[in-house]
């Protein structure tokens, strides 16, 4: 069988599911940055949670996944067709066709089986999201993974397994790739409706776990980590957890702060409002405090120093947290009405 | 000495006084090998490189806010000097 790989262009990015659609909307000829995704599709977020959903309480720093591609399609007009499968053989075989007509669709896959990653950084996460760009002489397949610096060859038992991994969130071989993109788009009013739809999903969901509230739930919380946690080594493990969330699985560092700020700098340009500027480089010196946290949370835990009071002084940086970001998304929703 | 040169010691200098490295000398630090993967005379993990970040922020007032880039550009002493030369002349 003889090799194939479609005309696509890989890029790196922050994060893969912004990542992957931007590349997949350049591959139909539109243009559009990482960070303006995100902002329009409204990533930014905060939610804790402590039930018994999950063993150890966890917090998340943006939207579900998939939740940025829908609301690209609501602010946007963009089209996604998405299916996902019941077993391995019929995900494969539309992927196949899919690719023989031309079509290099993402797919979601558990990041663990990317074995093309040094084996340090895989970790078992369920909602990762890879370009499927062609296929290799022997029949693997040709990979565009936003991780990754090229275009890479990913053994089709290995994208199988990544495809059809089991547990929370699992795939199921979900796919996805747009059908049809508007030739004008209105940006305006989608970066506008994204940014007050961040500012009422930070400030004013009545969920007590969720944003800024969900801040201040973790803030006061995280000293009970010490009753909840097996042991010392597990609670080391929580705490370093911090650090990975925030700063690794593709958050761009600092829980998405640094690419919302991103965001807005462009949203300044786009809304013809300089004032947004402002609220960019407030949001950076934000993330940069966020990164003083996660780095505080990792030395804890790599030092095993994991006492009340100094989970306490944790808590009180994510309060300042809290009532920084409190303020900076009441007065963004001011600016942007 | 000529500035590259400067400013690779002066990175060097900035690793050892950031993590501490009291039994290093900054000078013995290769400049084209890689800092994380035991190839180098220290050998850094992911900790290291959050500090690493912010030291390059408050030192050379340059803002290194993508980790993807991250690995890359703290690969070595030579790739961190070219990511702080070409970002503080932009």
């Amino acid at each position: 069988m003889s090799g194939t790989q479609l005309p696509f262009e890989h890029k790196m990015s922050a994060h893969c599911e912004t990542g992957t659609l931007s590349s997949q909307l350049a591959f139909h000829g539109m243009e559009l940055s990482e960070a303006l995704i995100f902002g329009i599709g409204c990533g930014i977020f905060f939610g804790y949670f402590n039930n018994k959903r999950f063993a150890f309480p966890t917090f998340i720093v943006r939207s579900k996944p998939g939740q940025i591609r829908k609301n690209l399609t609501k602010r946007l007009g963009i089209k996604f067709e998405t299916e996902t499968f019941k077993t391995p053989q019929q995900a494969q075989e539309k992927l196949d066709a899919l690719l023989a007509k031309g079509i290099p669709p993402a797919t979601q896959v558990d990041f663990f089986f990317m074995d093309y990653l040094p084996q340090y950084l895989r970790v078992h996460i369920n909602v990762h999201f890879i370009n499927v760009v062609g296929k290799s002489e022997g029949g693997d397949y040709l990979i565009s993974d936003c991780y990754y610096p090229k275009i890479v060859e990913l053994a089709k038992e290995s994208l199988q397994k990544g495809r059809f991994a089991g547990g929370s969130m699992a795939p199921e071989g979900f796919l996805f790739y747009p059908t049809f993109i508007p030739k004008e788009f209105d940006f305006e009013k989608a970066v506008r409706k994204g940014i007050k739809k961040a500012c009422f999903n930070m400030l004013k969901i009545p969920i007590p776990f969720l944003g800024i509230k969900g801040m201040r739930k973790f803030a006061n919380h995280i000293t009970e980590w010490t009753k909840l946690a097996i042991d010392a080594e597990d609670l080391s493990h929580q705490v370093s957890k911090i650090n990975i969330l925030l700063e690794d699985q593709g958050t761009g560092g600092a829980g998405f702060r640094f690419m919302y700020a991103t965001f807005l700098k462009q949203a300044a340009e786009i809304l013809k409002q300089p004032e947004l500027v402002d609220f960019s480089k407030r949001m950076m010196d934000n993330g940069d405090k966020w990164r003083e946290i996660s780095l505080m949370a990792a030395r804890m835990g790599r030092n095993r120093d994991l006492s009340v009071e100094k989970l306490r002084e944790v808590g009180a940086l994510i309060h300042e947290r809290a009532n920084v970001e409190e303020r900076f998304f009441k007065e963004l929703a001011k600016v942007v009405k | 000495m000529d500035d590259t040169k400067d400013l690779k010691l002066q990175i060097k200098e900035m690793i050892v006084a950031t993590l501490n490295l009291t039994d290093v000398n900054p000078a013995d630090i290769l400049d084209d090998q890689p800092l994380f993967s035991g190839e180098n005379v220290i050998t850094l993990d992911s900790i290291d490189g959050i500090e690493l970040i912010m030291a390059i922020q408050r030192e050379f007032n340059v803002r290194l806010d993508d980790q993807n880039l991250a690995r890359n550009i703290l690969n070595t002493v030579d790739t961190m000097a070219e990511f702080i030369t070409s970002n503080q002349a932009s």
